[in-house]
């Protein structure tokens, strides 16, 4: 297979990122993450469940305290197309709302920004978002929210952000367990993607990937340090996602405040090995968060009751678990 | 007027002018080059644009360039859109040049000599002409639809004013590089016709706004027709508002969209100037281009 114009840069960098994946791994040495991380699974097996009181389950199994805090709920949005499942779904934007009202937090907004469709209001509509009461009070668009710059980020001297993201106390992740044609998997860690401004740097969002999809994920998630992540893997995205690929339903929401710990956890669930996706290794030696089964701690459901294998893409076919 | 479609939003936009003289997205957030920009254009004659113009005149970096919002240090696409304001405003002064200069130097990054390189010796498949040199969203990325769309509409106005064979070769070029990444399905996404092999769709405002760069171009013509479906099909308020002042320079009739302001659109300030924009008494000629490459 010839290597295509858009998916040059990510197979280029795969040389690079093994340097700096050794680089990393010398400062996790001195720098080891102390104990074992909480991720739960929980079996939900329709967006009509009750997915409030799943959450509200896996928030406390995690020893999460919201109280006073700002919250910020970080769905994926990023397409909408109606013959597949590529968004967050709204039951669990709700849900979620409703879970972090209930714990006290002082505020809950949800906020996105999309990374190619430039009208936000017509995808949160199209997604029937919407549908969610008073949603357009709650409601930031990161693509033009007011921003400030964040010094360091990969190997950039600055980076914009939109304020709501930067003062919130905590940004929690409503990810979509979904395959990536890129990145091999996209979920809690890489939806942070959608913090980073439309207006500051366009549709897409082609610093990122100039800067390399894991290392841009990695200081992400470096900079918004204070999350949470509950993934939607009711039903999923195999195959060529995170746009074009089929519905996979899993049946589960998978929670934690370690994101590398929950994204790991994930992979495991879609028969994908957490060892062999870049991000992820760069996270484990990064000290970012722990990826190595051993060091998370599994409530609710036993990961291999619910693994059920995500279709693959040929280039992506050596991530399988054994 | 005052009540009618393009009254309505007129209105709306006066009052929603940040005290600094610019446009924000959503009032009460701080002003962006590009509100600020459509702003100005649709009250084009009102002293509401002359206070816009003399804030994004103050925002011109060392460089040539405009920042997407004050303070920003960030050389940016919207460059363009100041360039065609200055334009329309007989603003032609140092400014101005320094900003014709900004565009002309600057590329997407795919134009660089080693990935040519590896193409011409068939090493990648770019899936497309690396030669032809069309405009990011910021300095040191790809080259895109919507930025190189306005870039092109910038230089055919300065055309008219700048004697500059650099000129040609870039509106040349940028129309090419247009054509060369339209969908399979005949209109345009934000850049990319397809992935890992395979066919992506096109966007109806990347569409709408590809049509705007390539005004005057008889291949753009085939795409006009997918426009129109996209007029009747699309829920988004935004594509609707481009695909109209797109279609209008395109020499189609296009009635004005008589949804009410405040219904289930979007509360975007620069959605709402785009659809004063692209009212039948609007300003959408001010997007009017006569040269082609």
């Amino acid at each position: 297979m010839k290597i295509r114009r858009r998916d040059f840069f990510p197979l280029a960098g795969a040389g690079l990122l093994a340097g700096y994946a050794g680089w990393e791994g010398v400062r996790s040495r001195r720098n080891a993450i102390a104990g074992p991380s909480p991720v739960v699974v929980l079996k939900a097996s329709s967006y009509s469940d009750d997915l409030a009181q799943r959450m509200l389950q896996g928030v406390r199994e995690c020893g999460l305290d919201v109280r006073d805090q700002k919250v910020l709920l970080k769905p994926n949005l990023v397409e909408f197309d109606p013959s597949t499942c590529i968004n967050t779904d709204v039951a669990v934007v709700a849900a979620a709302y409703e879970v972090f009202k209930s714990l006290g937090a002082a505020e809950v907004i949800i906020g996105e920004g999309p990374g190619h469709r430039r009208d936000t209001y017509s995808l949160v509509e199209m997604a029937r978002y919407r549908d969610i009461s008073r949603f357009d009070d709650l409601f930031v668009d990161l693509n033009r929210d007011d921003v400030s710059p964040v010094m360091g980020f990969a190997d950039r001297k600055e980076m914009y952000f939109p304020n709501t993201a930067l003062r919130a106390d905590l940004v929690v992740s409503l990810a979509k367990m979904k395959t990536h044609h890129w990145a091999g998997a996209t979920l809690s860690m890489k939806n942070f993607f959608g913090l980073v401004p439309g207006s500051v740097y366009g549709w897409p969002k082609n610093e990122l990937h100039q800067i390399g999809i894991p290392q841009s994920i990695i200081a992400l998630n470096r900079i918004f340090r204070r999350s949470f992540a509950i993934v939607d893997g009711i039903v999923g995205m195999e195959g060529n996602g995170p746009i074009q690929g089929t519905p996979k339903p899993v049946g589960v929401l998978v929670m934690g405040r370690d994101l590398p710990a929950v994204d790991a956890t994930c992979c495991r669930i879609m028969g994908i090995d957490p060892a062999k996706v870049e991000y992820l290794r760069m996270a484990a030696e990064g000290i970012l968060g722990n990826v190595e089964e051993s060091r998370i701690e599994q409530r609710g459901e036993n990961v291999r009751e619910v693994r059920t294998n995500f279709s693959l893409i040929e280039s992506f076919h050596g991530l399988r678990l054994a | 007027m005052a009540d009618s479609y393009l009254g309505v939003r007129l209105d709306i936009l006066r009052r929603s002018q940040n005290p600094d003289g610019g446009w924000s997205f959503y009032s009460g957030k701080q002003s962006w080059l590009e509100p600020t920009f459509y702003g100005a254009l649709v009250l084009h004659g009102d002293p509401a644009a002359d206070r816009a113009w003399a804030l994004l005149k103050s925002w011109q970096a060392p460089d040539g360039s405009w920042p997407p919002t004050q303070g920003a240090a960030i050389s940016g696409w919207g460059t363009a859109l100041v360039l065609i304001l200055a334009h329309i405003r007989g603003d032609l002064g140092e400014p101005y040049r320094k900003g014709v200069e900004f565009l002309l130097q600057t590329a997407g990054t795919e134009s660089e000599l080693w990935r040519r390189a590896l193409a011409g010796v068939h090493i990648i498949d770019p899936g497309r002409n690396l030669s032809l040199k069309g405009w990011p969203w910021k300095d040191g990325t790809s080259s895109w639809v919507e930025p190189t769309a306005h870039a092109l509409i910038a230089l055919k106005k300065a055309s008219a004013h700048l004697a500059d064979d650099r000129l040609r070769e870039r509106i040349h070029s940028g129309e090419a590089l247009l054509l060369d990444v339209r969908c399979k399905d005949g209109g345009w996404n934000y850049g990319s016709p397809w992935t890992l092999g395979e066919d992506q769709r096109s966007y109806p405002e990347t569409t709408a706004l590809a049509l705007l760069g390539l005004q005057g171009r008889a291949e753009a013509v085939s795409s006009v027709d997918l426009a129109k479906n996209w007029l009747r099909d699309t829920p988004s308020s935004l594509a609707r508002a481009w695909i109209t002042i797109a279609l209008r320079l395109h020499g189609v009739a296009v009635p004005d969209d008589m949804r009410p302001v405040a219904g289930l659109g979007s509360p975007d300030l620069m959605v709402l100037a785009l659809e004063a924009l692209g009212a039948t008494e609007g300003n959408y000629g001010f997007l009017k281009t006569e040269v082609s490459g």
